[in-house]
């Protein structure tokens, strides 16, 4: 019988606890498992993206408490504070005015990089909600997008800060 | 009540040109429509009306676009092409890639597969584009490629569109007992105008379709249209928006498990042996499966996850054989060498006569270079990933791909079991540049079902993998020379080129027992087609013994002769005292449709007005995949850096179909051609490829990109494509800039190699 | 009186003696301080580096990546975006250590002679206001520094140890902390 655990026996002693996107989860994983894969692979949560694999691309990126991080080297041990994914960020019902701004401007072509864009811009605007375009740059340069959608990425983010300024 | 909608069959003719000869049942097997692969799979109270459209009885009017969404829009622009004659909103519809089927052959891809100039429209040419055409429809090969998806298309999406409109008004006419041309149509449903009286779509559909409808109706002409000629906001938008779970990495099974794979770094090379035991000791690990096809040697990973699955492969010992092609960059650049300096190559255009028109110029009125341009790799930020079953015998294969049809037969290959047992769901792509049109994906992802016991396994790559297995836009190097007139007009060029050619690595890869023989265009793509009128003038390309795996690249053989060509036109230019952009205004005046592009970027780019004394412009045209393209890049220097600051492209498509979309995609092309220009080369190492992760393979970022400014422009003749045509002029555009500012020609890629970009 | 000579004979040298054992203290500890693993983040400019053989020598940090406004980044890409706690356990992925974070621009390293760290070393405007048992101290125990001789897969450790350094440096202190001086002083 093809057991996914495999002939060994399974120690439960890997069970790790967060909070992703406002819910308490428990996630089975070794402690050194990167949140990335935690979260995609046994939590479900398919948002962040896997690019690289070394924080060199940007498209895994959360925020751990607000603060922009990328999830595919963090390991799932050492997370410390609240989990936001793009899932939780905004619904279908109430998108985030990132999301909106995003799509008024139409930015994404293939969008695989663009959850992790859209949560960088997040970070980005959450601290300065009117960021100069050297401002965008110094916040945006790790996040890789192979389609080079970057005008319309810093037209969405500036879209989003008169939003914002507005309210 | 609940019918099925397949009573009658519902199928559907592939277009193609005027028959050429053929024998009689050559063009009866032509003429024979394909069967319509919706029709099998159809549910109770869905009415299929053709392989495109199918509208159930409870709602839902879905439009099938079997073309990969790599982010070109196909999605929504051929959906569109469907909804303007089927009078639907696009927010009424669905769309669905469809199944993999010879019905969706790409008829346009291989229309312009013919070595001569897309703008030759001779009856000779025509003829044989109509040929392909046909062998397109033998072939029924399902791609998205070539920048074709929109021409290949546009009448037959369209008439589909049509066809199931006309079928729901007859429909409606007998139930109200009309003349059927008296009704109209709107928003998915039909009207009397007399009576006011409306039946929807999905209440007339099963019925409609059930009914043969031998009408032919006639496509609207542009100026009726509501959709196509306008930005319609994307149908894939919200999804790629909020994160969704579209791509092929994204797919969960029941019962899944995840896989990957490390296959011998030394291309080709095959495995001597393996030893996974401590593999096989970590946790989570459930399988270590030996990979021994002829695309690649190695070893498979079955585990709990994608991690356990990556740390894994990294555990297991392997002692790997050489390369067969063990070559490192001085043996790559060598054979180029030997290549361009012989005459064993194949001429494409030979206008004129050149030898003479050599053979007593004088010395000062030669000009000649040398350009080389390394191994690209395509770098998808999705990576290599597909997810594959096999279960009572029968296969399924989800993976983001350009190629169904050939993934079909590589699959059901791998497998040992008859195509029609395989089924593909091919999902959103992260990123295509003509890097899934291989199966290697697929094939491993096959290898390793057949090893899980009938379980879902997902094999994704790591991204060291899937840069070092990739298969690269080759090496070149071409040889140009020019002999001026005492107008400083080119009066001759000479243009020899070098590459290994593409089609003859990749055919063995879906055809094992064939190989490519014959000239390769693909060499000279974007060399020898060009709309120059110079009196003498010959291209020769000539094919380098290189065994290095390669593939088509975003713009293929242009993205690289973009830069050899107009960076040679540009030294020309120079060299005959001609500002660039006069020199195309004598050179193309023939050809209105490049001076209305050439003429759009100068004035969009203030090309003759003032410049600031730490910045500079280079121009460059190409025409490519039936559009013409120039573009005009702008630099700043500060500090010994150099920035780009900006780029104009004015690009004439002839139709442009969705402008929004239309301009996306030159954005998307210009920037990438600027990324390889500036920064990425593969190198190789007894038959390695060095790079492997983005920390050395840098494409462009945010802070480098210049900002972009796109003209459409529609006066051609012939609907052009569009997915890479921004491609090919974005390089030379940028290093006649970087000449103009510095005095300093570089001729050889990326130029990161000789100034330091801020 | 034989007594007053001979002390003379060894009064006069052991200064001399105790410049040079300084100076060759100093030497190990420069060769720590100027290494890659340290010196890429002491730069004085806007940019830490990055440098291994396949990079073919030091280069700026790609991907934009920036001092800040106190030397932990900047607002949406901050050092911690990337660098964690742990060394990523990945070949060319984001080494890491508590706080990852650059040194101020004052305490700069990057392409600076043994002299001018030296000085930057001796100087409590330019070290953080600390005496040189603070300095030695903190060498010893800073997890951040601590990293550079524990860097992870693929990255040359730098000399010696923390434990190593921090006797080097008390034993130049002790020595009167010589410097050296420039080739053109």
């Amino acid at each position: 019988m093809f057991s996914i655990y495999g002939a060994k026996p399974y120690l439960k002693a890997h069970e790790m606890r967060l909070t992703v996107n406002g819910k308490a989860i428990r996630i089975d994983a070794e402690p050194e498992m990167p949140l990335l894969w935690a979260l995609r692979d046994l939590a479900g949560i398919k948002g962040p993206k896997f690019g690289c694999g070394i924080a060199a691309c940007g498209a895994c990126t959360v925020l751990v408490d607000g603060a922009a991080v990328r999830s595919c080297v963090l390991p799932v041990g050492q997370v410390d504070g609240e989990v936001t994914t793009i899932e939780g960020i905004g619904s279908s019902e109430a998108l985030h005015p990132v999301q909106q701004a995003w799509i008024d401007e139409q930015v994404a072509q293939c969008g695989y990089c663009q959850a992790g864009q859209i949560m960088s811009a997040v970070a980005l605007l959450n601290e300065i909600p009117a960021p100069s375009d050297e401002e965008i740059d110094r916040a945006m340069g790790g996040n890789l997008c192979r389609c080079a959608t970057y005008p319309r990425i810093r037209a969405a983010i500036k879209r989003a800060s008169d939003t914002s300024a507005e309210t | 009540m609940s019918r099925a909608g397949r009573i009658t069959r519902r199928v559907f003719l592939g277009t193609a040109g005027a028959a050429a000869a053929g024998l009689a049942v050559g063009y009866y097997f032509y003429r024979r429509p394909f069967p319509n692969p919706l029709e099998a799979r159809a549910a109770d109270g869905e009415a299929v009306f053709s392989p495109f459209v199918k509208i159930a009885a409870d709602g839902p009017i879905t439009i099938i676009v079997p073309r990969a969404e790599m982010g070109q829009g196909v999605t929504t622009t051929l959906a569109a092409l469907v909804a303007e004659e089927l009078d639907v909103r696009l927010d009424q519809i669905a769309v669905e890639h469809g199944p993999a089927a010879s019905a969706y052959a790409n008829i346009g891809m291989l229309q312009d597969a013919v070595p001569f100039p897309r703008f030759d429209d001779s009856a000779m040419v025509e003829m044989l584009r109509s040929g392909m055409g046909i062998v397109g429809k033998f072939l029924a090969i399902q791609g998205t490629g070539g920048s074709s998806s929109a021409i290949d298309a546009f009448e037959r999406m369209r008439h589909a569109g049509a066809l199931a409109r006309e079928a729901l008004k007859a429909e409606a006419a007998r139930r109200w007992n009309v003349e059927a041309s008296g009704l109209t149509t709107a928003s998915a449903a039909v009207t009397n105008p007399a009576t006011g009286e409306e039946l929807s779509y999905a209440e007339l559909a099963v019925d409609a379709a059930s009914v043969a409808y031998s009408g032919e109706p006639g496509l609207r002409p542009a100026s009726e249209w509501k959709l196509l000629g306008r930005a319609q906001p994307r149908l894939d938008i919200e999804a790629k928006s909020t994160g969704a779970p579209i791509f092929g990495i994204d797919v969960d099974l029941p019962d899944m498990v995840y896989g990957t794979v490390r296959m011998n770094p030394a291309l080709g090379g095959r495995m001597r042996g393996f030893d996974a035991a401590a593999a096989e000791a970590m946790p989570g690990v459930l399988k270590i499966v030996e990979i021994d096809t002829h695309l690649g040697h190695g070893v498979g990973i079955i585990a709990r996850s994608t991690w356990h699955a990556f740390r894994a492969a990294e555990a297991v010992a392997i002692e790997w054989e050489e390369a067969p092609a063990a070559l490192d960059d001085a043996a790559v650049w060598e054979r180029l060498e030997q290549a361009v300096s012989g005459n064993d190559g194949s001429t494409f255009r030979d206008d004129g006569d050149v030898d003479t028109a050599f053979a007593d110029a004088p010395r000062e009125r030669i000009v000649e270079a040398e350009y080389r341009v390394p191994f690209l790799a395509h770098a998808t930020l999705e990576p290599m990933n597909a997810t594959a079953r096999f279960r009572d015998g029968n296969l399924h294969v989800w993976a983001p791909n350009q190629a169904p049809t050939l993934l079909r037969m590589a699959c059901a290959r791998e497998a040992g079991i008859d195509q029609d047992r395989c089924t593909i769901h091919t999902t959103s792509l992260g990123g295509g540049f003509g890097r899934r049109l291989e199966t290697d994906y697929a094939v491993y992802a096959t290898r390793l079902a057949m090893e899980a016991g009938g379980r879902p396994v997902k094999v994704t790559w790591t991204r060291e993998e899937d840069t070092t297995h990739d298969t690269y836009r080759p090496a070149a190097i071409g040889r140009f020379k020019a002999r001026l007139g005492a107008d400083g007009l080119p009066q001759a060029l000479d243009m020899k080129i070098a590459s290994p050619s593409i089609i003859a690595s990749m055919l063995p890869r879906l055809y094992p027992s064939l190989s490519a023989m014959g000239a390769d265009a693909a060499i000279v793509d974007g060399s020898y087609n060009q709309p120059y009128t110079i009196p003498d003038y010959r291209v020769a390309g000539i094919k380098a013994d290189i065994g290095l795996p390669l593939g088509f690249w975003r713009s293929v053989g242009n993205s690289y002769n973009g830069f050899f060509h107009e960076a040679f036109m540009d030294e020309v230019a120079t060299a005959g005292g001609v500002d660039p952009v006069e020199l195309r205004r004598r050179l193309m005046a023939n050809y209105p449709t490049a001076l209305g592009v050439v003429e759009k970027v100068a004035e969009m780019a203030d090309w003759s007005g003032e410049t600031a004394p730490n910045r500079a412009k280079g121009f460059a045209f190409a025409t490519s995949f039936g559009s013409w393209v120039a573009e005009i890049v702008e630099v700043s220097e500060d500090s010994g850096r150099i920035r780009v600051e900006n780029i104009w492209v004015a690009a004439d498509v002839g139709t442009a179909l969705d402008p929004g979309i239309v301009e996306a995609q030159l954005m998307s092309g210009a920037l990438f051609g600027l990324s390889a220009a500036m920064f990425e080369e593969i190198n190789f190492d007894a038959g390695r490829a060095v790079q492997t992760n983005f920390h050395d393979y840098e494409p462009l970022r945010i802070h480098q990109s210049p900002k972009v400014e796109i003209a459409i422009l529609q006066a051609a003749a012939k609907m052009g494509g569009v997915g890479e045509v921004g491609t090919p002029p974005a390089a030379p555009a940028l290093a006649n800039a970087i000449f103009a500012l510095t005095g300093e020609r570089i001729r050889r890629l990326p130029l990161a190699r000789e100034v330091v970009f801020a | 009186m034989k007594r007053l000579i001979l002390l003379l004979f060894v009064a006069v040298p052991l200064p001399a003696l105790a410049q040079d054992a300084g100076l060759a203290e100093w030497q190990k500890i420069f060769e720590v301080f100027s290494h890659p693993r340290c010196a890429n983040c002491h730069t004085q400019d806007d940019h830490p580096r990055w440098s291994g053989a396949h990079y073919g020598g030091a280069r700026i940090h790609p991907f934009n990546v920036r001092r800040g406004p106190d030397g932990f980044g900047n607002t949406g890409l901050t050092c911690q975006t990337c660098h964690q706690e742990t060394n990523a356990e990945i070949l060319h992925g984001p080494p890491g250590a508590p706080e990852w974070h650059l040194a101020p621009a004052e305490m700069v390293w990057f392409e600076k002679s043994s002299a001018e760290i030296c000085a930057q070393i001796k100087d409590p405007a330019r070290n953080g206001g600390m005496n040189l048992e603070e300095v030695a101290v903190h060498v010893r125990d800073d997890a951040l520094v601590a990293w550079g001789w524990a860097p992870g897969p693929g990255r040359e450790p730098a000399p010696g140890s923390a434990q190593e350094t921090f006797a080097a440096l008390e034993r130049w202190a002790g020595l009167g902390a010589p410097c050296p001086q420039d080739a053109d002083e």
